[in-house]
């Protein structure tokens, strides 16, 4: 470690620190994991480079290769699948310093960038040459391009873009050799959705919409059943750019958490955007049609300005927590409503409140919260309810929504078998000797790999604890009262 | 050596409640986007918000302990509140950040030595610019007539009556030709407390705010008003609390001279002979903008002046960027300051403005430095100045 240091000091200067007292604030994201399994694996990081540059970051990694040091790339932390946080200590590379706009080509309609630019403070630039995103996370003010390319995610406007892994079109990515390369097609798609696990990605092209204003429309369903017939609707009447749902349940909680009243007191409330060519008229005969025709209700404009106002405030439930256990799962559209049945009947003692975002493709991306006091010798027995909505989600043709680190096992489900298959193969080519986000994915059996081990763990332990943690409610809800 | 319960920095105390607070971080890292110390920190997670609600976390259940970088982390904020404007989960951070200076005073860990020395200057002469005490009211200008009792008191502030006092100038001189009667204390008036409330010196700063609390009293009057964003935040957010648990009277109403300009403005009072052929952006003052939610009164008051064209800077009103002067950061480190500060003049001249205006006498004091030592395009105003001078 000793001639590591030297060697990575001489090169990069003050851009990297040894200090404990800075690399120990690069231990976790954005869950909050029981110590017993933090102790399982050593989260900080021997070293921290603040990058400025892709050469800086190629050097780093040719360092750290000629010395066995493991590398976990690092954007803003802001997810919770302990992708970013390292498993065997080494070189966190922290990427936000990174966060330039390169160039915006205003006739192809596209973006370069470096990895830690922001995606909301990508927007601003973008709307002064008249482009926008076309998908973001509701983390845009924080999380960065970088990190959601590599997390492999969807988002505002994936109804109409899809993934992100859609959107971009090719990345920069920096390896073990020292060497940048530009990948695009099938060879960057191994890089996305596999958290650096094959190289740190330097710079992105991404694909922009015309920046267009957009409009909200909010409709209330008497329940899920209904989602379908309105993701079809919508796509054809009105060319939706972005649909997401809210359950009563959830925005009870976090009506609860602004201390006001909820904008619905059964069903589900829709949050339909659309966009707006200058001059045109909002089509409210379109969304009135979109809404009968699944028995809907629009419901006043303001309460749609009001959901599209708190679209990056998803976690505001967790004052009331203050923790939160969150279920994250993909699941086609057809089994959505059944898929929230029997989550709801699974964890009858607690109020579930339930977040959904329409995908291209009839896909649903859900979110699954509880709201925990997070203490207690009981607590890591409760969050062993976490995982049963994506249980609950694979028997009906569903998968987790990213692997990580702690859903490590469901690689090869995430990525589908095909992928997967090329994945392995590149990471054997591109690392063999693991050291690229390691633990990160599962690449092969879990004997093999202790962190790999660890997330298998994670699945037998909440398996068997499912059944008795579903009978320890989290926080207890007074009865609800009735909306406005 | 105190105990460890009381070198939890954010402990029982007041405490419950901003620990309970700190507890619902969501580590979304929304804080940590917009602050304007963090990048000083060479990008680094540790200098970021996110990063010292963390630290408070584990240093109150043991985890992690006080280190002179930490305490110099705590003080490297400008108080600017963007940070709460846009937390996840409504923690009052800036609250957070004054009580754990105050715990570190408390234990003999901070403040930074030019803090202290700010302190030294305010008990010796009850300013922080250790200016002579009888020469408070030498901002006043011949025809300023305040009379020995009225309903409203003119509190100057330190800045105002040392440093900067052309708004507080202009505000008397509005002030008299509405025929508005006030009084003025001149030296009885103290520093309003805020640079020591910032930067966790609360014995001193309870010291001062007895002695404005007993001068408000004293005089009986019924409203103050102010040209500084900070002294206005102090006396309506931090007064009403401190009065109310020692069961001192605070009735009084307290107003920033934009407001009062907007309300006569909209009353018709105030009619303009002059057109100002002028193009300008106007800077939100943190303590004003954000603390007080007073956005829309100077913005009216630039749009009711005939000939002024009002662009806005990239980050304004909610989303403003920080002067860098606040929260004792221009005392204890004035390079950062004065970066922070070259930065906003930089986004203020990418408008294409001839005028850089605001209305708060700390963060004109920053831009004056900075527009000086870039040689920048730019002229500095505030607006009363151009209130006075459409109005004739
Ligand atoms: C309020 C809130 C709302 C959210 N909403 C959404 C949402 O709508 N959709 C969604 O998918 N997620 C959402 N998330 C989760 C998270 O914000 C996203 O996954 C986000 O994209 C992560 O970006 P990041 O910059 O924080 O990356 P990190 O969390 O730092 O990293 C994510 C992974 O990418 C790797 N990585 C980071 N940068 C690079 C790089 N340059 N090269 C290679 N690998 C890299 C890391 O090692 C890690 O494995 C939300 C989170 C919060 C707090
Ligand atoms: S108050 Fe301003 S300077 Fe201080 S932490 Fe918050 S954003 Fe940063
Ligand atoms: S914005 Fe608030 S919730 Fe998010 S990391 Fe900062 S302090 Fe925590």
């Amino acid at each position: 470690m000793n001639e590591f240091r030297r060697e990575l000091e001489a090169e990069l200067g003050s851009a990297v620190t040894f200090d404990p007292q800075q690399t120990k604030a690069y231990d976790h994201d954005l869950g909050e994991m029981p110590s017993v399994l933090m102790a399982q694996i050593r989260p900080v990081p021997d070293a921290v480079l603040a990058a400025r540059s892709p050469e800086q970051v190629a050097s780093a990694l040719r360092i750290a290769a000629r010395h066995g040091v493991p590398v976990t790339p690092r954007g803003q932390a802001s997810s919770g699948f302990g992708g970013a946080i390292p498993t065997r200590g080494g070189l966190l590379v922290d990427l936000t310093p990174m966060n330039a706009v390169l160039g915006i080509d205003p006739d192809a309609g596209t973006v370069d960038v470096q990895p830690g630019v922001v995606w909301n403070a990508l927007s601003a630039r973008l709307r002064h040459a008249q482009l926008d995103l076309c998908t973001c996370p509701t983390s845009a003010p924080a999380s960065t391009v970088g990190g959601w390319f590599a997390t492999g995610g969807v988002g505002i406007g994936s109804f109409r873009y899809g993934s992100i892994g859609e959107v971009v079109q090719e990345v920069d990515v920096a390896g073990l050799d020292g060497r940048i390369v530009t990948v695009r097609g099938p060879e960057m798609e191994l890089h996305h959705q596999t958290c650096g696990t094959l190289g740190v990605v330097t710079a992105l092209r991404l694909a922009c919409r015309p920046a267009l204003p957009l409009r909200s429309f909010a409709i209330q369903l008497e329940g899920a059943d209904g989602v379908p017939a309105l993701l079809r609707e919508a796509r054809e009447r009105l060319d939706a750019y972005s649909i997401a749902f809210s359950s009563a349940a959830y925005l009870r909680m976090r009506a609860m958490a602004e201390e006001e009243k909820p904008a619905i007191d059964r069903g589900l409330l829709a949050l339909v955007t659309v966009t707006e060519p200058p001059g045109s008229i909002p089509d409210l005969a379109g969304v009135l049609a979109v809404a009968a025709a699944v028995g809907g209700t629009v419901l006043p404009e303001e309460v749609a300005r009001r959901e599209w106002e708190d679209r990056f405030y998803p976690m505001r439930i967790k004052k009331l927590g203050p923790a939160l256990l969150v279920g994250e799962f993909y699941v086609p559209a057809a089994a959505f409503a059944e898929a929230c049945r029997r989550i709801e009947s699974a964890l009858s003692g607690d109020l579930v409140g339930i977040e959904a975002t329409a995908v291209r493709g009839d896909r649903m991306a859900v979110l699954a919260y509880l709201v925990d006091p997070g203490a207690g010798l009981l607590f890591p027995l409760r969050m062993a309810k976490a995982l049963l909505p994506m249980r609950i989600a694979r028997r009906l043709g569903g998968s987790a929504y990213a692997p990580g680190l702690w859903l490590a096992s469901e690689t090869e489900r995430c990525l589908g078998s095909e992928k997967f298959a090329a994945y392995r193969r590149k990471k054997v080519q591109m690392d063999p000797g693991g050291l690229l986000n390691p633990g990160k994915l599962q690449v092969t059996r879990p004997r093999w790999f202790p962190a790999a081990s660890l997330s298998w763990a994670i699945g037998i332990g909440s398996t068997l604890a499912g059944p008795i943690s579903r009978r320890i409610p989290s926080r207890r809800f007074p009865a609800p009262r009735p909306a406005r | 050596m105190p105990s460890d319960e009381t070198r939890a920095l954010i402990s029982a105390e007041r405490a419950e409640e901003l620990s309970e607070a700190i507890d619902a971080c969501a580590r979304c890292g929304y804080c940590k986007t917009g602050c304007p110390t963090h990048p000083f920190g060479g990008g680094f997670e540790a200098a970021s918000p996110r990063a010292k609600v963390h630290f408070l976390k584990e240093q109150r259940e043991g985890a992690a302990e006080i280190t002179p970088e930490w305490v110099d982390r705590i003080f490297q904020c400008s108080s600017c509140e963007r940070c709460v404007e846009v937390c996840q989960t409504d923690i009052p951070l800036v609250e957070v950040w004054e009580e754990a200076r105050a715990a570190l005073v408390r234990l003999g860990l901070g403040p930074m030595p030019a803090h202290k020395k700010m302190r030294e200057f305010v008990e010796a002469r009850n300013n922080p610019y250790n200016e002579p005490t009888e020469q408070r009211a030498r901002w006043m200008q011949p025809h300023h007539q305040p009379t020995p009792r009225a309903e409203v008191l003119v509190f100057a502030g330190c800045t105002a009556s040392y440093r900067m006092p052309a708004m507080i100038q202009t505000g008397v001189t509005i002030l008299q030709r509405q025929g508005i009667p006030f009084v003025y204390a001149g030296a009885e008036e103290v520093c309003c407390a805020s640079p020591f409330l910032r930067t966790g010196q609360t014995a001193v700063a309870d010291r001062l705010m007895g002695s404005n609390v007993d001068l408000v009293e004293r005089l009986g009057v019924k409203r103050i008003v102010t040209a500084c964003a900070g002294c206005s935040k102090t006396l309506k957010k931090d007064y009403p609390g401190w009065a109310r648990a020692r069961g001192r009277p605070w009735g009084v109403e307290v107003v920033h001279f934009a407001e009062l300009y907007a309300r006569l403005i909209q009353e018709g009072r105030i009619g303009f002979t002059r057109s100002v052929q002028k193009k300008v952006t106007y800077h939100d003052p943190c303590h004003l903008g954000r603390s007080q939610r007073i956005f829309d009164e100077p913005r009216a008051i630039l749009r009711a002046i005939p000939g002024i064209e009002l662009v806005e800077m990239e980050n304004h009103r909610e989303e403003s960027r920080c002067c860098g002067a606040g929260g004792g950061v221009k005392a204890g480190y004035p390079a950062m300051a004065a970066q922070i500060a070259r930065d906003r003049v930089r986004e203020a001249i990418d408008t294409g403005a001839e005028v850089l205006v605001t209305m708060c006498p700390f963060c004109q004091t920053s831009f004056g430095q900075a527009i000086q030592d870039m040689g920048a395009p730019i002229r500095l105003a505030g607006v009363d100045e151009l209130l006075l001078e459409a109005a004739g």
